[in-house]
């Protein structure tokens, strides 16, 4: 399989002495279900803005489907972007509008501006969207207001406003942390089984260690904005999550078990 | 646990400076005294003399305080229990009243279609810096100068009448509305803005897709506020600017037929509309709540 995405030595500097991301290099193949692991403050964040530069790195090289995107203007960002899906631990759905019109916006980046001020979608987008929401399972509830769904819905809607993007890759910054654990596993399943029938690449950020063992191909630890780990869910071992996550790992697992109810 | 407490007060005396015991043998003030209560006081105390000394200073001429007080109940009385017509016909100052009506509701119109567009570029999360403060200081400005004084400026070059009381309301309107906008959008979620903004949009699909539909209900009330607030300056536009509409009649009544009864008359047509206005104001709100 081909390498999707590379990251070359890129840091990231806020201010003059907090590094968020220091030297951090690897590589994700076409389809692969990449998850990210690290304690609150890592960098995992920042390290998922940087491939659609919603955070500009400060040095080093990403590349994405062969271009480095730290060279992109704005057409080519713009274009990047849709390209590139992106679903949020707090779903960032707009509360007001329906589900349908949540799950559209997702097209903007395809139209031109007068058509996405006007909210002018083709039958061909509505009809995609509509797919999508019925493989979601929430054909039932398509002009219903977000602001009624549950966070489990809300989540499975930005998991289609992404999907409508037609994307190449789907970013998840702690898509199930304010899920419960049955809602999580929907989620779960929902992005595993879009990364292998539809070839999509999944970068997921994670905070549950024994979910990202579970779905992934490959894991990244991540501590201090460096990269501690990179392998297979496999080679993740006791000493691998202390150097992850600190020596004290060991004691912390109680709560790392209780977070997935959180 | 009592000896604790009294040691504990002991304790926090001595760090105070004070000596152990001493807190019982001065009354205690509930409030203490600093700067701020005594430059109140004697703010206060100022302001009483100041009164008493101009209610003992004034020059009544040959008017008889009681008696004036007495006649000025009377007018009050002939003016709002013994209303007539005399200038004008009921059909006359409903049109009126509908006049003042629109000069209000042009003046707001304008001035939400411009405030929408500024607002947005004041708002912080959605300019750049520069550019929020440079127009949050110069509507800061156009707020400060009152409305009427606006309308006198603008009639230096419109002459006195209807065209600039429009340019004047409108104006204050913009001052008043970009700011409530610009505040509206401030606290909208900027989660939202970022997941659209990941996705490709650009900055007006953004707007109208998510910004404008998440404060919605914000910008339609504080509309009708201003709405509200440019009827009562379109009254007193039209006596003071010659804008017309009820407020010149009432000019007219007053000052050239000196007629309190139909002063009276228009009071009434005024206080109506307001009423109406109100509860409309309530009900729309009520009607955006429910739809949460």
């Amino acid at each position: 399989m081909t390498t999707l995405l590379e990251f070359k030595n890129v840091s990231k500097q806020y201010g003059h002495d907090t590094k968020a991301l220091s030297d951090v290099s690897f590589a994700v193949k076409e389809g692969e279900f990449v998850s990210i692991i690290g304690p609150s403050g890592a960098g995992k964040s920042t390290l998922l803005r940087c491939i659609n530069r919603m955070i500009d790195a400060s040095s080093g090289e990403i590349i994405f489907d062969g271009a480095n995107v730290m060279d992109f203007r704005k057409k080519e960002l713009k274009k990047l972007r849709t390209r590139i899906g992106m679903i949020f631990q707090h779903y960032n759905l707009v509360n007001r509008l329906s589900v349908i019109e949540n799950v559209l916006h997702g097209r903007l980046g395809y139209k031109s501006t007068l058509a996405g001020v006007l909210g002018l979608y083709t039958e061909e987008e509505k009809q995609q969207a509509y797919s999508i929401l019925r493989i979601l399972g929430l054909e039932d509830h398509i002009y219903k207001r977000c602001d009624q769904l549950s966070g489990g819905q809300k989540q499975r809607v930005g998991i289609a406003r992404a999907l409508v993007q037609n994307p190449k890759m789907l970013l998840c910054d702690e898509p199930i942390a304010s899920l419960d654990p049955n809602a999580s596993r929907i989620i779960m399943e929902h992005l595993k089984n879009i990364s292998s029938s539809m070839g999509i690449t999944v970068i997921i950020n994670l905070h549950q260690v024994d979910v990202a063992l579970k779905y992934s191909d490959r894991i990244i630890g991540v501590n201090k904005g460096r990269v501690v780990y990179d392998g297979t869910p496999d080679g993740v071992k006791t000493n691998e999550l202390q150097s992850i996550y600190g020596t004290d790992f060991g004691k912390t697992v109680d709560e790392q078990g209780g977070q997935h109810a959180g | 646990m009592g000896w604790g407490w009294d040691e504990s007060i002991r304790a926090v005396n001595d760090k105070a400076g004070n000596k152990a015991g001493q807190i019982h043998n001065k009354p205690i003030r509930t409030k203490p005294f600093n700067k701020a209560s005594f430059v109140i006081q004697i703010t206060l105390l100022t302001l009483v003399a100041l009164t008493l000394y101009g209610f003992s200073s004034f020059d009544y001429k040959d008017v008889h305080f009681f008696e004036a007080a007495y006649n000025s109940l009377v007018t009050v009385k002939t003016m709002f229990l013994e209303p007539h017509f005399q200038h004008f016909t009921f059909a006359g100052a409903l049109k009126q009243v509908i006049v003042t009506l629109g000069l209000a509701f042009l003046t707001t119109l304008f001035g939400a279609v411009i405030a929408l567009f500024l607002g947005l570029l004041a708002a912080r999360n959605l300019s750049s810096n520069t550019v929020s403060v440079m127009i949050k200081g110069m509507v800061a400005f156009i707020r400060g100068v009152p409305t009427v004084l606006w309308v006198l400026i603008f009639a230096v070059a419109a002459g006195l009448g209807s065209v600039a009381a429009v340019i004047g309301m409108t104006f204050h309107s913009v001052g008043y509305l970009i700011k409530a906008y610009s505040e509206s959008f401030e606290e909208l979620d900027k989660d939202v803005v970022e997941a659209l903004k990941a996705s490709g949009a650009n900055w007006w699909q953004i707007v109208f897709q998510a910004v404008i539909p998440s404060s919605i209900t914000y910008l339609i009330s504080w509309t009708f506020m201003r709405f509200e607030i440019n009827f009562a300056v379109a009254v007193a536009m039209g006596a003071a600017a010659g804008a017309g509409g009820i407020g010149f009649d009432m000019f007219m009544a007053s000052a050239f037929y000196y007629d309190v009864r139909e002063i009276g008359v228009i009071t009434y047509f005024i206080l109506a509309f307001a009423i109406a206005l109100e509860i409309l104001a309530t009900r729309m709100k009520r009607k955006l709540r429910a739809a949460e």
